[in-house]
């Protein structure tokens, strides 16, 4: 039995398609499910909540989004165990859920991807580099120690805040998954201001991960802001190869496939 | 000497804002029979005589008020009315500008979301409603404070 990842389609989500075509690629079975369709959620081992504007960030980024029924099915699969990833509005809706860090109540939001401290949407190519110890983390199983994976950061709120507290227990209690750092690892200032220079939060039982970048925006040769991109230049196969962001979703692929009963 | 003036841009159309926060509210079973959202916007202003013409400024931007869609109204007070919340960021910086654009005489701008639930004759839900709509939906304290009459 292959593992079957669903695909969670809101109103206003625009990066279902890249998303689905990560997860195809390192080799899951993925379907888009839509929001007027939670009672079809109850047979999928993980689920990706992708990037977007669910209902048009009304309100706030993932607030309505974070209450509508499509997420009931999905928080019971988090609380079970299951594997929940969310990128850029997908980790907004997680926060708003209160999913990640996961500290408080559920729908009591205790942390938020706020506007960014620019008061602009910023699109700029980051890294992202693992800060927790890879057993806290098995939503990305196998994933080696301060791993750097490359994406696209394209948001107007990803900007991590919480009350000062909160941020220590984020700190402190192994929350923070991810920060902003340049390719060879190394920390650098986040472009929307985030708290702790925060790129991505992982709940208690690092089952359920939040990213604001695109890993899956940065997963094939010819995406990439480096000079892999040209050295494939004129070879189909080179430009069209998964490299990159793909490593993330070949981490989530491991270990969805390692729930499945065989 | 300074003064805060405060404007409430609302929508002479349909506020989908409002009717999605309305719908929201009511899967989580807060009784409202109607949703109000207005834009407030905030000047602090120096000298009795500055900013003078602020409301024809005001008017004037676009980003805060479209005379195709929206109503501008300048309250006497400058804080929420009774039965209504503002949701603010919690740390905010005062903007100096809007739209790239500095007022005469205004040192600060500030911009909060108001909210009324109303019931079926129109009038406030009772006060322990709007809170729970405050609590639960409206304002998410990581980031943001509600202020109340």
């Amino acid at each position: 039995m292959s593992a079957v990842v669903a695909i969670v389609v809101f109103p206003g989500t625009n990066s279902e398609d890249e998303t689905l075509r990560a997860v195809r690629a390192v080799g899951l079975e993925v379907e888009l499910v839509h929001w007027s369709q939670p009672e079809k959620l109850e047979r999928f081992d993980a689920f990706v909540l992708p990037g977007g504007f669910a209902y048009e960030d009304r309100i706030r980024a993932g607030a309505v989004a974070a209450h509508d029924a499509v997420m009931d099915p999905v928080i019971d699969a988090a609380q079970a165990g299951k594997f929940v990833l969310g990128i850029c509005n997908g980790a907004q809706i997680l926060a708003e859920a209160g999913l990640v860090p996961g500290t408080g109540p559920l729908r009591r939001p205790t942390a938020a991807f706020a506007p960014n401290a620019s008061g602009r949407f910023e699109s700029v190519h980051v890294h992202l580099r693992l800060t927790v110890a890879p057993e806290r983390i098995p939503i990305l199983g196998g994933i080696g120690a301060g791993t750097v994976i490359p994406a696209w950061a394209s948001h107007g709120d990803g900007r991590l805040a919480a009350p000062s507290d909160e941020l220590a227990r984020i700190e402190h209690d192994g929350h923070l998954a991810f920060v902003y750092c340049d390719r060879d690892g190394n920390e650098v200032s986040a472009p929307n201001g985030s708290a702790l220079n925060c790129a991505g939060l992982v709940n208690r039982a690092g089952n359920v991960l939040a990213i604001m970048p695109h890993p899956e925006r940065d997963a094939w040769t010819y995406q990439h802001l480096d000079e892999s991109r040209d050295a494939a230049r004129g070879d189909a196969r080179a430009v069209l190869a998964p490299s990159g962001g793909i490593a993330l979703f070949e981490h989530f692929a491991q270990v969805v496939r390692g729930k499945v009963p065989a | 000497m300074s003064a805060t003036r405060t404007f409430a841009v609302t929508l002479t159309i349909p506020d989908n804002e409002a009717f999605t926060a309305y719908e929201t509210l009511g899967r989580l079973g807060i009784p409202a029979a109607r949703v109000v959202r207005a834009d407030i916007w905030q000047f602090d202003v120096d000298g009795a005589g500055a900013a003078d013409d602020l409301a024809r400024t005001v008017a004037s931007i676009e980003t805060i008020h479209n005379p195709n869609k929206h109503r501008l109204a300048e309250r006497a007070s400058d804080r929420p009315a009774p039965g209504e919340v503002w949701i603010a960021p919690r740390d905010e910086a005062p903007a100096t500008t809007v739209a790239g654009r500095a007022i005469h005489g205004v040192r600060a701008i500030r911009r909060r979301t108001a909210w009324r639930l109303l019931d079926d004759a129109g009038h406030d839900v009772a006060p322990a409603d709007l809170d729970r709509a405050v609590e639960t939906f409206l304002c998410n304290p990581a980031f943001q404070v509600a202020i109340t009459a």
